[in-house]
């Protein structure tokens, strides 16, 4: 049994204390509470890490705690625990690392905001909830941390309020996301119904699809109903229309939980879950073919985008496309944890390059940006470092990652490797015109831009160098990482066809960009015109958001306009009339207390009467006489 | 004769007390208002009285009832009176109807 | 009861009624008072028929003499419109006729109906005022001293409400 293992719960706790403390003191910590977060992400790190370190231990056991009795039905508990296998140990160190180094550089990028406390905070509280998830010992405990990082992302993407982009941006990622959701709970609680014995922890999970306790029909459904909810929150299609949008946030939002960690979290339960899916070849199926296609979907869409944070928003899409491609086509969920990992530093490292930029430009349109690398030496080393790594040139990270995905694809389902070949293609391509247009060239609009405070350019660099260095764990041919993650060794032949077919394709997308847009021998624009009505489609994100309007949307303003014609009318007419009949008789009873006495003795001979004659009719009167005369 | 007193006494009673009814229900005055009050408290001194002789076991109980009752009619007449008094003084008028305040405005 | 008895219980009766009939039936308050009066002193001849001479000495000065010359007071200290207020007969006036007559209807009914027991004993009264004064001041003490508080708070009382405020006449 380690030793570490038992104080993972130390991990999410210093993140919520952060966060009660941060909460609690308001405005008196505006100016340290970011510091604050960090010394205690670090401290949450130091723990991740050891932990990390431990589990690297040969045939060490997984530590599973689940002894708090949360709900207690009957004879049915609910516990709430937490369990520290390879998977989430390195889902631990992922989130403690990335969190820590954006809060960092947000103590930077925030600097002039008034509301930075608040800020702190709710990263805090997201941190904390994302380690729940990557923890949480069962279902419903993890559905619990899922809606939370829910609730944080919304408040983070809207965290500038007084935007109405932000706002709605938030209304959309939340809204969005809680489609996927339901799916999830659905899943749930078709689990619980089918489980012997209601369990929902994974391990039972597991142990009953072992033991043939569920039919393929519930495991099938389960499985991709679970998939729903991490389709929603990890962006796939066609759920992916709010991750873009939630690019209104601030930017080390978008590095942390729109590029790192929280839309990674679907990729992380399906591979949770990966015996469920395991379990049933549909669902293997549709997680490959969701994911391939919106990998190539979302990276086209990227060419055509001018907004430098929302083309590293559909690359997020497509590279989650990628991941959860790679758990599809695959045995083991190696290959896509393996790219999520890699992922998590370079596009972080991306998304925090792209607000140093901004951060110096004060705008987000690469066509007003230009010959930054004079100014700002170390975001742009280390932007083209990121940008290597994305379109997966050898030796840096991305490409190990991609490659493993691109043989599990190769063997096992040729049609999405070419798919993924393209999407490869793209992203090189999008990559390369990003970085030319922002970096190199003639600054197109006047700026005095400035090199970012050592705060921000720190984590760049950190970030910059474990996205050279990351890829080295799982070389082709000594797979150590995919080894120790899933405790079973590669059964795939290396093969260098798929190395060779991705470092070509990637060359070839960053040596068309440079010839158009860094050196430009041929005009961009020209191209822009001759498909003119492509590039409008892609520009427009093949009007997904303009389809769900309709599709969505306007049925939905039918169905409430009729419910609220209904409740008009109908409900409301129906406590009118119970209000009117009140009224009514209120009314006609209230002329009878007109303060007029001799109404009141009228009222009361005339009651007097009545039972005078009730007594006689009844022969009372009589009676009552003759036995007091005995 | 064989006309049963009693019950003939008892009948003016409630002839008596059956007209002051009527009074007190309809007359506006206030002053007739106490008057069939009187009367009213008369056909029931009457009653006694009539009891006191053709009761089952006569005696002058009755009677004595009858003069307590009286002294309270007296002071229920004289506090009428300053009542009606008072209340003249303030609105000008002896209609009970107007005597309204008891009501929800 | 002889003969000379029961026309003198009719009379008697018949002067009651119409003196409380009239004084329904009059506009002015004076003549209602008048006709009162009448019915109070019709009453006292019917309480000597009663062989109860004192309550009908009382009847008549306490009724006949002291309120109604109250009753005059009143109206002689307030100020009235006789005959032009008289209120138009409603529907309130048939209700209220119908409720007294349904009323008398009744208690008419349960008279009739009424078996009283026969008289066990014969009450024959010597001196009405001396066994009244000796049951007054023996058995009904006590009530006698109690009426009399009575008396004095309700006079005191009936004085308080009626005196002129200063504060109001200044």
């Amino acid at each position: 049994m380690g030793t570490y293992s038992q104080y993972a719960w130390l991990v999410p706790l210093f993140p919520l204390l952060g966060f009660i403390i941060v909460l609690a003191a308001g405005r008196l910590v505006q100016r340290i509470g970011g510091p604050i977060n960090v010394l205690l992400s670090i401290a949450s790190f130091v723990v991740a890490a050891l932990i990390g370190w431990e589990r690297l231990t040969p045939g060490i056991e997984n530590y599973v705690w689940n002894d708090w009795t949360w709900l207690k039905i009957g004879d049915f508990n609910i516990t709430l625990g937490f369990e520290i296998n390879n998977l989430n140990a390195l889902m631990l160190l992922i989130v403690t690392l990335v969190s820590m180094l954006v809060q960092l550089y947000s103590i930077g990028y925030m600097a002039e905001d008034d509301r930075k406390h608040v800020f702190f905070s709710y990263i805090a509280l997201f941190t904390f909830s994302m380690l729940g998830v990557v923890m949480s010992e069962n279902l419903i405990e993890l559905y619990i941390f899922w809606e939370l990082v829910g609730v944080c992302s919304f408040l983070l993407v809207g965290f500038w309020y007084e935007k109405l982009e932000a706002k709605k941006a938030a209304q959309k990622a939340f809204l969005v996301t809680r489609v996927g959701d339901t799916g999830l709970l659905a899943g749930i609680l078709l689990l619980a119904w089918n489980m012997p014995g209601h369990a929902l922890d994974f391990n039972s999970i597991f142990n009953a699809i072992n033991a043939g306790d569920l039919s393929s029909g519930v495991i099938t459904t389960a499985a991709i109903l679970i998939f729903i909810g991490a389709v929603g929150k990890s962006g796939q299609f066609p759920l992916h229309t709010w991750l873009p949008d939630a690019m209104e946030g601030p930017t080390p939002i978008s590095a942390l939980i729109h590029a790192a960690t929280m839309v990674a979290a679907g990729v992380y339960l399906v591979a949770r879950s990966f015996d469920l899916f395991v379990a049933s070849p549909t669902a293997m199926l549709t997680v490959a073919i969701i994911g391939g296609f919106t990998a190539i979907f979302a990276a086209t869409i990227g060419l055509a985008q001018y907004d430098i944070k929302r083309i590293l928003a559909y690359s997020t899409v497509s590279q989650l496309g990628y991941m959860m491609m790679g758990l599809g086509v695959s045995t083991t969920f190696a290959a896509g944890m393996f790219h999520l990992y890699t992922h998590a530093f370079f596009k972080a490292l991306l998304f925090l390059g792209a607000g140093s930029v901004i951060h110096a430009v004060h705008t987000q349109d690469i066509r007003e940006m230009g010959g930054l690398s004079k100014h700002m030496k170390i975001t742009t080393w280390t932007f083209a470092i990121g940008t290597l790594a994305l379109s997966g040139v050898p030796p840096f990270a991305g490409f190990w990652s991609k490659d493993l995905i691109l043989l599990e694809a190769y063997h096992h389902q040729p049609v999405l490797f070419v798919v993924a070949l393209v999407a490869a293609f793209f992203t090189a391509l999008y990559m390369s015109r990003l970085f030319f247009l922002v970096f190199t060239g003639k600054a197109r609009k006047p700026a005095h831009p400035h090199e970012s405070p050592a705060v921000m350019t720190i984590p760049l660099i950190i970030l910059a160098i474990l996205s050279v260095v990351a890829g080295f764990v799982n070389l082709p041919g000594s797979e150590k990482f995919s080894e120790w993650l899933t405790g079973v060794a590669p059964e795939e032949a290396t093969s260098y066809v798929p190395m060779i077919a991705s470092t070509i394709v990637a060359l070839l997308g960053i040596s068309i960009g440079a010839v158009f847009y860094w050196r430009p021998k041929f005009s961009a624009e020209n191209v822009k015109k001759t498909f003119l009505p492509v590039f409008t489609v892609l520009n427009n994100k093949y009007y997904i958001d303009e389809l769900y309007q309709k599709t969505i949307q306007v049925p939905y303003d039918l169905l409430a306009a009729f419910i609220d014609t209904f409740d008009k009318y109908v409900v409301q007419g129906a406590v009118s009339l119970i209000q009117y009949i009140v009224n009514f008789v209120g009314n006609i009873t209230a002329k009878t207390q007109n303060g007029q006495l001799q109404n009141y003795a009228l009222v009361l001979v005339f009651g007097l009467i009545i039972l005078a004659a009730v007594v006689i009719w009844m022969g009372g009167g009589a009676e009552v006489w003759a036995i007091s005369g005995k | 004769m064989t006309i049963n007193m009693l019950t003939a006494f008892l009948t003016v009673s409630a002839i008596l007390f059956s007209i002051g009814m009527f009074g007190a229900l309809t007359k506006r005055n206030m002053i007739v208002l106490l008057l069939s009050i009187e009367l009213m408290l008369n056909a029931v001194n009457l009653n006694l009285v009539a009891f006191s002789k053709y009761g089952m076991t006569p005696s002058l109980h009755g009677q004595m009832f009858t003069l307590f009752s009286i002294a309270i009619a007296a002071a229920e007449a004289a506090v009428g009176i300053a009542i009606l008094l008072a209340f003249y003084r303030q609105r000008v008028t002896v209609n009970a109807d107007e005597m309204n305040e008891l009501r929800e405005p | 009861m002889s003969t000379g008895q029961v026309v003198a219980f009719f009379i008697l009766s018949f002067l009651a009624f119409s003196g409380a009939i009239m004084m329904i039936a009059f506009h002015r308050v004076v003549h209602m008072v008048v006709s009162m009066a009448t019915t109070f002193l019709s009453l006292a001849g019917l309480y000597i028929l009663l062989e109860a001479e004192f309550v009908a000495v009382v009847q008549v000065m306490v009724y006949a003499g002291a309120i109604s010359i109250l009753m005059i007071f009143g109206i002689m200290m307030t100020k009235h419109h006789d005959g032009e207020e008289e209120k138009p007969t409603t529907w309130k006036s048939w209700f209220t006729f119908g409720s007294v007559a349904a009323f008398l209807f009744l208690v008419y009914v349960s008279i009739r109906n009424t078996k009283f027991p026969e008289q066990t004993q014969q009450y024959v009264s010597e001196n009405n005022v001396l066994e009244i004064g000796q049951m007054m001041f023996n058995q009904y003490a006590i009530p006698f001293e109690i009426i009399s508080v009575l008396l004095t708070v309700a006079f005191v009382g009936a004085i308080l409400i009626a005196r002129r405020e200063e504060a109001e006449t200044e």
